[in-house]
């Protein structure tokens, strides 16, 4: 109680918002989202494995949005305290290498199990998982095994989506109908309308949304059952897999050309997309390591159904044509 | 004519304030231009029909709520019943109690596995959801947040009629009709403009409940268009100029809402009432709050209850919930002490001024920050502040405490400001011809009257300031937790539970400090009495 009232005092005067930095040990800055940097987050768990071996600091500073820590290094420019962003996505890779602001990892990275092959050379995945739309076994017997089947069902069946604009499952699905149906993705997109109870601004409130019963199906992560089985116990949660293949979220990390701290980045992103590292992600992030790390993997993730097909679309079809594909969606939904 | 006293010191004060807030927006904007670094202009947004579902949507909000309050705020003055504190202390928690709760409330109540339509299962077999989703669901909302709010700061109005005004009109018999048109409506009239003029700027800047609820991007604001011009497009350029058009929309109705004309009501402290209401009357006093209270405390209550049920051992247990509830107490107490000092520089101002146009001038910035978008608003402070060469981690709290005032701002006016105007018109032949200076003014005639107010003020600026951190959005927040971050992380991290039980702790202290901060300064001022 005494530590905490002292510690809001420091707030006001500003004094620990200060990073209590060591002189004599090197600090690596990186750039990331507020919940991989949060108590639950892997962040804490990864300085924590990290610092005792390159004798470092690792210095989170956390954005509210993945967004937003490449906003805010492009703002910055050269004068960036940053080192490395942790926590960019493929769907705006394309974006964030037309900064020039990345540098090459120089990492040869291989035996990745991600489900297509890694040849960028500039971002280093660190996980992944693809986006389904999850379903109560309670409540739904036979969940649809298509986006046909689920524009098909009556309409009093509902799912929750997330806004394109502001939440990357949102923008998630945008793509993986254009991946899947190209042309016809703003009809999949009108048959799905009838079904769409609301578009949220985050993830977290569909979500909420779902859990509490007000929709069918929510839009989410092949991933998101794990939670509910490993933290919950509760194993009704499932993940509906969609014949037309899913489209896959891979998180990647980039370190910035303006950081003097190559080597120790390198040696960091190295470390992260190791087995040692990787361990940390799934029961924290809830989303699949980028390598196999055999009986490590808690049995909850291993045993998740996987979709059979994996649908891509390149950064460069992305970047061109992600303004219009959204336009796309928002007139169909209208 | 107006006999004000001379009071070029709080004239020059609250001038130089406003002129200071202004010039902050300005700066604000400024800076993300300076920032832009191409002409950027992709975006590509149907703004016509955005202004026109918004303004639609904000309208009716506004109509709505003021409706709703002025009812109950009728009911609540006159009836007097055991737990009534509390319930008047729930209403005003309504607006201060983070939107997404009062929705996921609302939604525990009326959704399709809520409480209303279990019990219609349970006990009929069928189903009564129509869905609540679209435009009914986002003004449903939008009423019981602002509509309880209107109610409380409407009942101030009306608990503060001077008694001897009540006991002439008793002694002439005037009926309930009579009654409510001679007496309750001037007082309340006053604070209309203002309240309005919030109500209608929360509801055309709404964006989390206008996108849960609406049920698609038709129901959508201008807000949604900016945040995707900043983050998504990076077209800085673009984004200044939608957010000039939602400025420049907000300000016509925050000037419309401060030039109007002053009504003089006499400003007393409340007694309790004598004068009981007809038969007719009371029942339907009765009924409005009967009504209101299953519309707008059931949600409340579902917070209370789910939080409850959530496990508030793991979260006690916690020591970082420790450290967020402190962060928030002491943001909350600094923001609040920050506004009180700004309403009152500015109300005393503007009160002191007889001028219309010097009272639109003084009387718009206050509104302002309520305009500006919240995306805006953080990448400028951002960019502000790197431009003065302050590390942003340092600089966070002080952003932080600085905007949550500027934000709960018009709430402290429209509390503050009718009551000032109304004692600045009724006892300003006094002052002029007691000849006292202006400080032996306010603490002689003005505190006094004001205690009660001006706890009721603090309580609004602090429970609205405990912890809402997007103005730092690109700060760097992961050391700096406010209960409200607390839960949306918990939220964020599939942690239902704890999300649950913060959001009722939130609740309970918002409804808290209420009940509390208003007696406690109206001890304080008749102490000093």
């Amino acid at each position: 109680m005494v530590k905490s009232l002292s510690s809001a005092l420091a707030v006001l005067v500003g004094l620990s918002a200060v990073p209590a930095l060591a002189q004599d040990t090197p600090t690596l800055t990186i750039y990331t989202y507020d919940g991989f940097a949060a108590e639950w987050g892997p962040g804490p768990q990864l300085s924590a494995a990290f610092e005792p071996i390159c004798n470092c600091t690792l210095n989170w500073v956390a954005a509210d949005s993945s967004i937003g820590t490449l906003r805010r290094v492009q703002l910055e420019g050269d004068t960036t305290d940053a080192d490395l962003i942790v926590g960019l996505d493929t769907a705006i890779a394309g974006e964030a290498r037309a900064t020039g602001l990345f540098a090459d990892h120089g990492l040869s990275l291989e035996g990745l199990t991600l489900p297509e092959a890694w040849t960028d050379s500039q971002f280093v995945p660190f996980d992944y998982s693809h986006f389904a739309f999850m379903y109560d076994t309670d409540k739904t017997a036979t969940p649809p095994r298509s986006f046909e089947e689920l524009i098909a069902l009556p309409d009093d069946v509902k799912i929750v989506v997330q806004d394109p604009r502001s939440a990357t499952p949102g923008f998630g699905l945008v793509l993986w109908i254009k991946a899947a149906y190209g042309d016809r993705a703003g009809e999949i997109w009108e048959g799905l309308k009838p079904h769409i109870l609301t578009v949220t601004r985050d993830w977290s409130e569909s979500y909420a949304l779902f859990l509490d019963g007000e929709a069918d199906m929510v839009l989410s992560y092949t991933t998101s059952p794990a939670y509910h089985i490993i933290d919950e116990g509760d194993d009704t949660i499932k993940a509906a897999l969609f014949e037309e293949g899913h489209y896959p979220q891979i998180e990647v990390a980039g370190i910035l050309k303006s950081s003097d701290q190559q080597e120790l980045a390198q040696q960091f992103l190295a470390w992260f997309a190791s087995p040692e590292g990787q361990k940390i992600i799934p029961t924290t992030n809830w989303m699949f390591p980028v390598v196999d790390l055999g009986a490590e993997l808690d049995p909850a993730f291993a045993g998740l159904p996987q979709p059979q097909k994996t649908l891509t679309l390149s950064d460069e079809e992305i970047q061109a044509n992600s303004s219009a594909w959204i336009d796309e969606m928002l007139a169909a939904v209208q | 004519m107006l006999t004000l006293p001379r009071r070029p010191l709080r004239i020059g004060v609250s001038a130089t304030l406003a002129l200071a807030i202004a010039g902050l927006i300005a700066a604000v904007l400024w800076s993300i231009l300076a920032a832009a670094t191409d002409a950027g202009g992709s975006s590509r947004v149907d703004i016509p029909h955005l202004l026109r579902m918004t303004s639609i949507q904000a309208g009716l909000t506004t109509v709505l709520s003021l409706l709703v309050g002025m009812a109950l705020a009728w009911a609540l003055n006159r009836l007097r019943f055991w737990g009534r504190d509390l319930l008047v202390g729930l209403f005003a928690a309504a607006i201060v109690t983070p939107g997404m709760v009062v929705a996921f409330g609302l939604l525990s109540i009326w959704g399709r596995n809520g409480w209303i339509n279990q019990a219609s299962e349970a006990l009929f077999g069928i189903s009564v959801s129509g869905s609540i989703f679209g435009l009914p669901g986002i003004l449903l909302a939008h009423v019981i947040l602002d509509g309880a709010f209107a109610a409380r700061i409407l009942l101030a109005r009306l608990d503060a009629i001077a008694p001897a005004r009540l006991k002439v009109g008793q002694s002439l018999g005037l009926s309930a009709t009579q009654r409510f048109a001679l007496i309750d409506w001037p007082a309340m009239s006053l604070s209309l403009p203002g309240l309005g003029a919030i109500i209608f700027l929360l509801a055309f800047t709404s964006f989390p409940i206008v996108l849960l609820l609406g049920g698609g991007p038709a129901n959508q604001t201008l807000e949604v268009a900016i945040y995707s011009a900043v983050r998504l497009d990076f077209d800085l350029v673009g984004a200044v100029r939608l957010a000039l058009t939602q400025i420049g929309i907000c300000a016509l109705v925050i000037v419309l809402a401060s030039s109007g004309a002053t009504v003089v009501a006499p400003y007393a402290r409340s007694a309790e009432p004598q004068w009981r209401d007809g038969a007719l009357a009371r029942f339907l006093q009765a009924s409005v709050l009967a009504v209101a209270t299953i519309g707008f405390v059931l949600p409340l209550l579902s917070v209370l209850f789910d939080g409850m049920a959530g496990g508030l051992g793991r979260i006690f247990g916690n020591p970082s919930f420790w450290a967020a509830l402190w962060t928030s107490i002491g943001i909350g107490a600094a923001s609040a002490l920050l506004t009180l000092f700004l309403a009152l520089a500015l109300g005393l101002g503007r009160a002191a001024t007889g001028s219309r146009a010097s009272r639109t001038l003084l009387g718009t910035p206050g509104y302002a920050y309520l305009a500006v978008p919240a995306v805006v608003l953080s990448l400028g402070f951002f960019l502000l502040v790197r431009s003065l060469g302050v590390r942003t981690d340092t600089a966070a709290p002080y952003v932080v405490i600085l905007a949550n005032s500027l934000l709960s701002l018009p709430f402290a006016v429209a509390t503050l400001g009718p009551p000032l105007d109304a004692i600045a018109r009724t006892r300003g032949k006094l002052v002029r011809s007691l000849g006292i200076s202006g400080w032996q003014q306010f603490w002689r005639v003005e505190y006094p009257l004001l205690g009660r107010d001006i706890g009721l003020m603090l309580a609004l600026a602090f429970c609205f300031s405990l912890g809402d951190l997007g103005v730092i959005a690109l700060f760097g927040t992961q050391d700096f937790q406010t209960l409200p971050l607390m839960m949306f992380r918990a939220l964020g991290a599939y942690r239902s539970n704890d999300a649950a039980v913060i959001a009722a702790i939130l609740l309970i202290g918002t409804i808290i400090a209420f009940v509390g901060l208003p007696r406690l300064f109206e001890r304080l001022s008749h102490a000093y009495r």
